[in-house]
C-alpha cells in the first residue's frame, strides 16, 4: 500500500499554478514524475502523490524542479482562469480510473510523436550531410577536370605551333634544296658541256641533266644519295650464325606461372612411358598375348584351379607389372599366397586390393568381401585373431547374408574368448 | 617504386583518337612530319596501310593503301630523311620497302622467311648513326635475318637454329651499338624466354640469357651509341633493364627487373629525346611511364677481379589506362618531345601527349 503524500502546498496566478511537494526523505528522479494534461502523479515507492487537476494544463511547457527535499512544479494553465482548487473534488473512483488511463494513453501518444519527430529530423540531417559531401566531391572533381582541360588545350596549342613550324620548315628546306640543286647542276652542266664538246655525245649528257632537273624532289634525293653512297660502306659479307635454343618441350611460349603444371604433366608422361618401357626389355621374347594382363589373369586362374599355385603367382606377377591398377590381380594373388602359406604376402595383397577398391560401391561388393575374407584368414592363421575378426566383421557388414562368413566369425570369437578365459 | 611528387608528375593527355575498320598491328610516325602511319590486317585477310595527318584534335586520313597480305610490322629506321621509305614485314614472310608516294610496286622486295615476320627494325637511316643502312627481321620460323637494301635476295647475316634443333618463335628484334661504321649488334627475343645478342662485326653470338617468360619486346635506349641499356619485356607483366656497358665473362650483363602489371607487356619504347625515360604498354590496355636511375657506381670488381656491371633502379612516373584491349604498338615522335601514338586491339589508334617531361 502506497503512502500518500498529502502535505503539498500550492498557489496560483492567472496563467500558472505553482505546486510544492515535500518529499519525506525520498529521493526523486525525473522518472518518478508522470504528468499529462489533467493528471499529475509522483510515485517514489512507497510514497505516492496523485492529483486530478482542476483544469487542463500545458504539460509540454510545464516544469518540475527537484531539489532540497521537495519537488517544485510550475504548471502552465491551458486556459488562463483561477482555479477553485488544485484538484477536482468530486471525482469518483471510476472517473478517476478513466482519467488515469486517458492520461497514460496520452502520454504514450506523446512519446510516440516525439520519437517520430526525432526520426524525421535525424533523416533530414543525414540527407543534408550527404548532399553537402556530394557537393564537395563534385567541386573537387570539377577542379581536376578543369586542370586536365587546361593542360590539354595548352598542349594542343603547342602542337599546332610545332606543326606549322614543321610545314614552314619543310617548305623552306625544299626551296633551299632546289636552290642548291640548281647550283650543283650548273657546274655539272658546264662540265658535261665541256665533255660533250670533247667527245661529241651531245644527247646523252643533256638528256641526263634534264631528267634530273624535272624529277624535282625525287631527283634531288637520288642526287644527294649518290653523293652519300660513296661515303657508305659496302654491304656486309654474308654470313650465318648458328643458334641454340634453351630446350623446351612445348610449342607454346614459356610462362613462369605455368611451369609447375607443365612439369607435372611431363612427369606423368614419363611415368607412363617408363612402365611400358621397363617391360620391353624383359618381354621381348614373350608372345603378343602374354603381354595382355587379362590373358595372364585367366592363365593364372586356370593354374590356381589346377593347383599350380607358384605358376599362378608368376602369372599374376607379370600381369601386375603390366598394369598395377587392377584389383582383381592382387585379390587372386592373395588367394594363391594363402594356399602357399605366404601369409604376410597374402595380407599385403589383400590390402592392396582393398586400396584399389576404394570407392565402396555395390559393384565391387563381391571383390571387397573376398578381400576381407582372405585377409581375415591370413590373420587367423598368424594367430592374430582380433585383426582377423575385424576383417570378418567388415565382410559381414558388406554381405550380411553369407552363412559361411558368419560361421567363421563365430568360430574366431569363440577362439578369442577361449584364449582370454584360459590366460 | 616511388612516383614523382603530385602536381609535377608528367601527365598523359589523350589528344586524338581514330576508330579503324581493321586490326592495327603497328603504328609509326613519319619522320619530320605530323603524319603517322597505321599498318594492319583487314577483315578480309588483306594488308592495310593508312597515312593520317594530325589536324588539331583529329586525325585526317590522307592515303589508304591495300596490299595482298596482312602487314605485321614496319620501320623507317633504314631510310634517309629525304626518301622516307617504309620497310614492312608481312604475314607471309615478305620484306618489302615502299615509297609511299608510289606504293604500287615496292622499291625492294624479298621473301625473307617461311613464316610471319613478327618484328622488324632498321638502322643507319634518318641521319642517325653511321654505317650502312640495314634492316633486321625476326620471324616465327626461328630465324633472324639482316638485310641490306642494296643487296637483293640474300641476307647479309642469318641467325638460324642449328641443324636438327627444333625452332622457337622469334618475337622481337632490335639493333644497337651502331656507333661507328663497323660495329653493329642485333638483339633478339624468343618465345621460350631466350634473349640473344649477336655481334655483326665478328658474326658471333655475344651473349645469351633466359628470362623465364616469353620475350615480347626488346629495345636499346639508343641505337647509335655504345650499348648503354637494353629493356626486355615479357609475358606475365615483367620487364628487365640490362646495363650493357659492362659484360662479365660468366655472369653477362647486370639487370634489374620490375613486375608492373598482371598482364603481358607488349611493347617498350624509349623517349628519343631522353634515353632514361621509357614507356611500356600492357595487355590490360594501360601505359606506364618509367624512369631509370643509374646507380652510384656503374661497375664494380668481383672476387676474381673481373668487372661486372651494377644495375640501377626503375621508378614509375605515371600510368594510365586507355583501353580494355592490349595496346600492341607504341611510337614516340622523334620531332616533338612527348608526342606519341599507340595502337590497340580495340581497333583504335590514339595520339597522346605526355606533359612535363622537361622537368624530369
Amino acid at each position: 500500500m502506497p503512502v500518500w503524500l498529502r502535505e503539498h502546498s500550492w498557489r496560483q496566478t492567472l496563467s500558472a499554478v505553482y505546486l510544492s511537494l515535500p518529499l519525506r526523505g525520498a529521493r526523486a528522479t525525473p522518472a518518478n514524475i508522470f504528468c499529462s494534461e489533467q493528471y499529475l502523479k509522483v510515485s517514489i515507492p512507497p510514497f505516492l502523490f496523485e492529483a486530478i487537476l482542476y483544469a487542463p494544463i500545458d504539460d509540454t511547457n510545464s516544469t518540475a524542479k527537484i531539489g532540497n527535499g521537495n519537488i517544485f512544479f510550475t504548471l502552465y494553465k491551458k486556459e488562463p482562469a483561477m482555479w477553485d482548487s488544485l484538484t477536482l473534488a468530486n471525482a469518483d473512483k471510476d472517473k478517476l480510473q478513466d482519467l488515469r488511463e486517458n492520461a497514460v494513453l496520452k502520454a504514450h501518444e506523446k512519446a510516440k510523436e516525439e520519437t517520430e519527430a526525432k526520426k524525421i529530423t535525424k533523416q533530414e540531417n543525414k540527407k543534408y550531410a550527404l548532399e553537402a559531401t556530394m557537393k564537395l566531391e563534385e567541386a573537387e572533381r570539377k577542379r581536376i577536370e578543369d586542370l586536365k582541360e587546361k593542360e590539354r588545350q595548352k598542349v594542343a596549342k603547342e602542337l599546332e605551333l610545332w606543326k606549322n613550324q614543321q610545314k614552314d620548315g619543310d617548305k623552306y628546306k625544299s626551296m633551299q634544296k632546289k636552290g642548291t640543286l640548281h647550283q650543283e647542276i650548273e657546274p655539272l652542266k658546264q662540265r658535261k658541256n665541256e665533255k660533250m664538246n670533247k667527245t661529241q655525245i651531245p644527247n646523252e649528257g643533256t638528256s641526263k641533266t634534264r631528267l634530273k632537273s624535272t624529277k624535282g624532289d625525287g631527283s634531288c634525293s637520288i642526287f644527294s644519295q649518290n653523293l652519300k653512297e660513296e661515303l657508305l660502306p659496302a654491304p656486309r659479307a654474308a654470313a650465318t650464325i648458328k643458334v641454340n635454343f634453351t630446350p623446351r618441350v612445348f610449342p607454346t611460349a614459356l610462362r613462369e606461372s605455368r611451369v609447375a603444371e607443365e612439369e607435372e604433366w611431363l612427369h606423368k608422361q614419363a611415368e607412363a612411358r617408363r612402365i611400358i618401357n621397363s617391360d620391353l626389355s624383359e618381354l621381348e621374347d614373350l608372345k603378343e598375348e602374354e603381354k595382355n594382363p587379362d590373358w595372364l589373369k585367366d592363365k593364372g586362374n586356370k593354374m590356381f584351379a589346377m593347383g599350380d599355385y607358384l605358376g599362378a603367382v608368376n602369372a599374376y606377377n607379370l600381369a601386375v607389372k603390366l598394369n598395377n591398377k587392377l584389383p582383381v590381380l592382387y585379390l587372386n594373388r592373395a588367394a594363391c599366397h594363402l594356399k602357399l602359406r605366404n601369409l604376410h604376402k597374402a595380407i599385403e595383397d589383400s590390402s592392396k586390393a582393398l586400396e584399389l577398391l576404394t570407392p565402396p560401391v555395390p559393384d565391387n561388393e563381391n571383390a571387397r568381401v573376398k578381400a576381407h575374407v582372405r585377409r581375415g584368414t591370413a590373420f587367423c592363421q598368424l594367430e592374430l585373431y582380433t585383426e582377423g575378426l575385424q576383417d570378418y566383421e567388415a565382410a559381414l557388414k558388406i554381405d550380411p547374408r553369407n552363412k559361411n562368413i558368419e560361421k567363421d566369425a563365430e568360430k574366431i570369437r569363440h577362439l578369442i574368448q577361449g584364449t582370454v578365459q584360459s590366460s | 617504386m616511388s612516383a614523382a611528387l603530385g602536381p609535377e608528375r608528367p601527365q598523359v593527355v589523350a589528344h586524338a583518337q581514330q576508330a579503324l575498320s581493321y586490326t592495327v598491328f603497328d603504328c609509326k610516325w613519319v619522320p619530320r612530319s605530323a603524319r603517322l602511319l597505321c599498318l594492319g590486317s583487314a577483315a578480309r585477310g588483306t594488308g592495310v596501310l593508312q597515312l593520317y595527318e594530325l589536324h588539331g584534335a583529329r586525325l585526317e586520313l590522307l592515303r589508304e593503301i591495300e596490299k595482298p597480305k596482312p602487314i605485321k610490322c614496319g620501320t623507317f629506321g633504314a631510310t634517309s630523311l629525304q626518301q622516307r621509305y617504309l620497310a614492312t614485314g608481312d604475314f607471309d614472310g615478305n620484306l618489302n620497302i615502299w615509297n609511299l608516294e608510289a606504293p604500287e610496286i615496292p622499291v625492294y622486295s624479298v621473301k625473307g622467311h617461311k613464316e610471319i615476320i613478327n618484328s622488324i627494325d632498321g638502322v643507319g637511316g634518318l641521319g642517325i648513326g653511321e654505317g650502312a643502312p640495314e634492316i633486321v627481321t625476326g620471324s616465327r620460323d626461328g630465324t633472324v635475318k639482316v638485310w641490306d637494301p642494296r643487296q637483293n635476295d640474300t641476307p647479309v647475316a642469318n641467325m638460324e637454329p642449328v641443324q636438327g634443333e627444333s625452332k622457337r618463335d622469334c618475337w622481337t628484334v632490335a639493333f644497337g651499338n651502331a656507333y661507328n661504321q663497323e660495329e653493329r649488334v642485333v638483339c633478339a627475343g624468343y618465345d621460350n624466354g631466350d634473349i640473344k645478342l649477336f655481334d655483326l662485326k665478328t658474326m658471333s653470338l655475344r651473349w645469351e640469357t633466359n628470362i623465364k617468360n616469353g620475350v615480347c619486346s626488346v629495345e636499346f635506349d639508343r641505337k647509335d651509341i655504345n650499348m648503354n641499356k637494353l629493356v626486355a619485356t615479357s609475358l606475365e607483366g615483367k620487364f628487365h633493364v640490362f646495363d650493357m656497358r659492362t659484360q662479365h665473362p660468366t655472369k653477362g650483363f647486370a639487370s634489374v627487373s620490375e613486375k608492373a602489371q598482371k598482364s603481358t607487356i607488349w611493347q617498350v619504347r624509349h623517349l628519343p629525346q631522353n634515353r632514361d625515360i621509357f614507356m611500356t604498354s600492357g595487355g590490360s590496355g594501360s601505359l606506364h611511364l618509367w624512369k631509370y636511375e643509374y646507380p652510384a657506381q656503374r661497375s664494380k670488381k668481383d672476387s676474381e677481379g673481373s668487372e661486372m656491371g651494377v644495375a640501377g633502379s626503375v621508378s614509375l612516373l605515371q600510368n594510365v589506362t586507355l583501353s580494355t584491349q592490349p595496346i600492341s604498338s607504341l611510337d614516340w615522335s622523334p620531332d616533338k618531345k612527348g608526342l606519341c601514338v599507340c595502337g590497340a586491339f580495340d581497333q583504335t589508334v590514339r595520339v597522346l601527349i605526355v606533359t612535363k617531361l622537361n622537368k624530369i
